[in-house]
């Protein structure tokens, strides 16, 4: 490679090619498309938490334009079954059957013309109900005697997982214990798009076409056929330019399916797009957990072990893909973090309550995982007597162990963890806080070390038992007659850049300048199957995916290129996009070889490989058991003691992604999920009252993060490539959103130390710093 | 349902449309004039997605009724193709990745448009404070701060530069 194809391929940061349209106002969302004939659809909501379901009086003359479960007889329920021994799946229909279970389980899908009239119709809807008793609170929900919501279950409980080693020995041997008992909030993951379903059917095609605002097109499509009884080649999954996805848009909806069903029925185009209200109300579905945790240590500070209970709130059903338990089953095995840990004890429920169905938010069950052992880490340090450094010195991985094996035998990849939290430390004036503090201002600073696995394979995915497991990743490229490559992948894009990431890897391998080069994405028609962009996998498998298609179809290239420079295979190479002869003067471009193959086959040379000039190939890391990339977050927060507001006046990131494609573009994503974590830290609470309704309405009620709460990151790079990917690169898209709330409230507790508190639940919010202290002033006056 | 007689210009071109009373004019603008690039994301005055011009002043679609805006002249996303201002902010917001889905980009470059025009001196807290009421759940903010402060600063070096010392 020469300097100038450096500075477009892999490493370069490369301005986005999908910015044009964007900045132009061009973007192409699901709420942007009309057809002819649409229909609009509103759905009568439940406006209680749980009911026994009497009926549904339509308003007259709407018998044709208002669709109970009882209207769609052929659509059956989504069941998202696990294979972890002893999970409950539960039975969710498209619309309420008998029983609601949320707030805003939707109950009749009302369509018309407009939104507007569809909403009228909505409201003139009779709902005849029996109220229950909700199941509000996630540690009393699996509790023996209280109300079920799936009245065949024995419990509230989608599953119970135990993890036993023996730590009855520690508290002999421990120099230091401490337990703290912790809680994170529900929250709405809020991309600042709703979802949204356009579905139409095609009689020529004879095929059902659903645009769809999703993460995952070709899971949607088994999915969806699967619930309507088609085939799967009646099903086309459209995902166009998408919102913002963060886990939201990761979901088989039952919107997309009643949509999808009223469309057949109809014979006319059939539309919904999510309002914010029915995104606050109907669908806050993340990150609510509670830990009671209990750590040992040695005078160092080393850890001798740890032991956890857990609850996630799991919510009402288990959704389709990836079920109820994802974040419950792994509570215990990310617990460990970046550390050496002898001996865990972990029991974890994943409770079932009248909520919205959980869904993995970026960070998944990390964020929290990473808040309970983080802020524990730091609770023993206080009562030891050492630094928030020295306690994870002690106990992170060091590089010379890796590859390393933990304790539950996940497999680190590499790099250096301390050289992370050092960088960190160094980035910040600790001397500098501790002088504040003495001089009696609240001011803190906070830590936070965690890894990321990301691009997790077959071998991962099939232990978990979820409902697909993704295997090979596929690329298709193809060259054009006038010689443009087309690359064609199953991911999506939801503002990460694919486009012009994936671009740059091809670059990197054929030459072919990233403008000539267009990534097709968000079509099951036109990509090959892929389970689509979650789990920080997109780079690493997508990535490996076009990069291995690349180099079979270089070899196809340098075959013909050979032929038309009169020399053997052996004796040319491809770069910088063009055949080039070993040591010796001649080449020939590759838009030449492509109008060789397509317009002048009389030239290509005999025995030419007839597949021609496009390849699909399939990628998958050895061993796939996942990158790893790891953060040291160092924050400093100064309180306000009356008011509990904090102010973060410093935060630094010392990440390792491992080889960057776009340094911009990931830098673009560790900001971002910051922002959120932040929000997690913060700002971000779903409350719900006893009787299960939720409580934040608006966005002014349910506080997103803007410019003054966002500070001015300051980031800074490790690269220690992957030794087990294409380039090297990690999956690192979450990460941003793991380290917030643990660095954060471990600086607001580090600011509150001289007064004995301690904040234990998320967000942070000024009620809550200020009952921390309040509670500290009570227990010693 | 009633409808109005509307007439108003939008992006230097006269409209007349019909519309329920109860339209706001981000529907408007999205539905029957089929301008797009005004976003939805809240429908309630906090997101600042559906921020539009209307008479020269940065407003949110979503809260103004279309029937108010009779006589009004309104520019959208689609309206600032020849905007000096619109171009450096669209070249900044590139370059420092000021955007990734693109779902907030039009309101924070017809709000980013009038802060450079109204607040030639502003410093990053300033920036910060103008911007407080456009949300974007992507980008964690740094570089669209960055890219407004970028041609702030390339502004006044410029005429700084036009002025005879
Ligand atoms: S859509 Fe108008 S402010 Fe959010
Ligand atoms: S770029 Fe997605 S909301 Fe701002």
């Amino acid at each position: 490679m020469t300097d100038a194809s450096k500075g477009l391929g892999v490493g370069a940061s490369l301005r986005r090619k999908e910015d044009a349209r964007f900045l132009a106002g061009q973007g192409r969302y699901v709420g942007d498309i009309v057809r002819p004939g649409l229909l609009e659809v509103a759905f009568l909501r439940s406006p209680v938490a749980h009911a026994r379901l009497a009926g549904v009086t339509k308003p007259p003359g709407s018998e044709s334009s208002v669709f109970t479960i009882e209207d769609l007889p052929e659509v059956r329920t989504i069941r998202a079954n696990s294979a972890l021994p002893g999970f409950r799946v539960s039975e969710q229909p498209v619309l309420a059957r008998g029983k609601v279970r949320h707030v805003g389980e939707a109950i009749a899908a009302c369509v018309a013309a407009s939104r507007a009239a569809a909403e009228d119709l909505a409201a003139a809807c009779g709902l005849d109900y029996e109220a229950l008793p909700a199941i509000a609170d996630m540690t009393t929900a699996h509790l023996p005697g209280a109300p079920l919501l799936h009245e065949d279950w024995p419990v509230n409980a989608f599953l119970e997982i135990r993890r036993t080693d023996d730590v009855s020995g520690l508290d002999a041997i421990a120099a230091a214990k401490v337990t703290r008992t912790l809680r994170t909030a529900r929250q709405c993951m809020a991309p600042l798009e709703g979802r949204g379903v356009l579905a139409e059917w095609d009689p020529r095609l004879e095929q059902l076409i659903v645009t769809t605002s999703t993460q995952m097109p070709h899971v949607i499509r088994s999915g969806l056929a699967d619930c309507l009884g088609l085939d799967e080649g009646q099903v086309r999954i459209v995902s166009p330019d998408v919102g913002g996805g963060f886990g939201y848009k990761g979901i088989l909806l039952p919107e997309e399916i009643v949509c999808a069903a009223l469309a057949m029925r109809l014979g006319r185009p059939v539309r919904w797009l999510e309002d914010r209200f029915e995104q606050l109300s109907a669908s806050a579905n993340c990150r609510e957990h509670h830990y009671v945790i209990t750590a040992w240590a040695d005078r160092a500070g080393k850890l001798l072990g740890v032991a956890c209970e857990a609850i996630v709130d799991a919510g009402a059903y288990s959704s389709y893909p990836f079920g109820a338990c994802l974040e419950a089953a792994q509570v215990g095995s990310i617990l460990p973090g970046p550390y050496v840990l002898p001996l865990l004890s972990c029991h974890t429920v994943a409770a079932c309550t009248s909520k919205p169905p959980i869904l993995p938010y970026r960070g998944v069950a990390r964020t929290g995982v990473c808040y309970a052992m983080e802020t524990t880490l730091d609770a023993l340090a206080r009562k030891l007597g050492i630094t928030a450094q020295a306690i994870r010195l002690a106990n992170l991985v060091p590089p010379q162990a890796m590859p390393y094996r933990n304790l539950v035998g996940k497999v680190f990849d590499s790099g250096d963890y301390p050289e992370a939290l050092r960088r960190a430390v160094a980035a910040i004036d600790v001397d500098r806080i501790r002088a504040r503090q003495a001089a009696g201002e609240a001011v803190g600073f906070g830590l936070a070390t965690f890894c990321e696995q990301g691009a997790h394979g077959t071998s991962v995915y099939h232990a978990w038992g979820i409902p697909f497991v993704p295997g090979f990743e596929q690329a298709h490229v193809r060259l054009s007659p006038d010689g443009v490559l087309e690359v064609r992948v199953g991911v999506h894009s939801h503002g990460q850049g694919m486009e012009t990431s994936l671009a740059q890897v091809a670059h990197q391998i054929l030459g072919i300048h990233p403008d000539k080069v267009r990534v097709v994405l968000g079509d099951t028609a036109l990509t090959p199957y892929s389970t689509g962009t979650w789990g920080s996998r997109a780079a690493v498998m997508a990535g490996g995916a076009v990069a291995e298609a690349c180099r079979q179809l270089a070899d196809r290239i340098a075959v013909i290129g050979a032929a038309l420079l009169q020399v053997s295979r052996a004796d040319v190479t491809v770069e910088e996009g063009r055949v080039r002869r070993r040591g010796a003067e001649g080449s020939v471009g590759i838009a030449d070889v492509a109008r060789t193959w397509y317009r002048a086959p009389q030239n290509l040379p005999p025995g030419v490989d007839r597949g021609g000039l496009e390849i699909t190939a399939g990628y998958r890391p050895d061993p796939d058991t996942g990158t790893h990339s790891y953060a040291c977050h160092a924050v400093v927060a100064r309180v306000d003691l009356e008011t509990g507001a904090v102010v973060l006046e410093d935060y630094v990131v010392v990440e390792d992604g491992g080889t960057l494609i776009n340094p911009l573009i990931v830098d673009g994503q560790v900001l971002g999920g910051l922002a959120q974590g932040i929000g997690t830290a913060l700002y971000e609470e779903m409350p719900y009252d006893g009787d299960g309704q939720p409580l934040a309405a608006t966005l002014a009620d349910y506080l997103l993060p803007g410019t003054t709460e966002v500070p001015d990151v300051r980031l800074e790079h490790m690269a220690t490539p992957s030794p087990w990917t294409s380039f090297g690169q990690k999956g690192i898209g979450e990460s941003g959103a793991i380290g917030p709330p643990a660095a954060i409230v471990n600086a607001i507790n580090d600011a509150l130390a001289g007064l004995g508190a301690e904040v234990t639940d998320l967000p942070a919010s000024p009620s809550r710093v200020l009952a921390a202290i309040e509670a500290a002033r009570r227990r010693r006056p | 349902m009633k409808r109005i007689a509307i007439a108003l210009t939008v992006n230097g071109k006269a409209v007349e449309v019909v519309a329920e009373p109860r339209e706001h004019l981000a529907d408007l603008l999205r539905g029957t004039l089929m301008l797009t690039g005004t976003h939805i994301g809240c429908e309630h005055g906090v997101c600042g997605a559906c921020t539009v011009e209307i008479d020269g002043v940065p407003q949110r679609s979503c809260i103004v009724h279309a029937g108010s805006c009779d006589g009004a002249s309104v520019r959208t996303i689609e309206g600032f193709a020849d905007d000096a201002v619109v171009a450096a902010l669209r070249e900044s917001f590139s370059r420092e990745h000021a955007l990734q889905c693109g779902y907030c980009t039009p309101g924070m470059l017809v709000v980013a448009r009038d802060i450079v025009l109204r607040l030639p001196d502003a410093d990053e807290a300033r920036v910060r404070e103008e911007l407080a009421g456009n949300l974007c759940r992507c980008t964690g903010y740094r570089g669209i701060v960055r890219a407004v402060l970028g041609v702030l600063a390339d502004r006044r070096a410029g005429s700084s530069r036009a002025e005879p010392r």
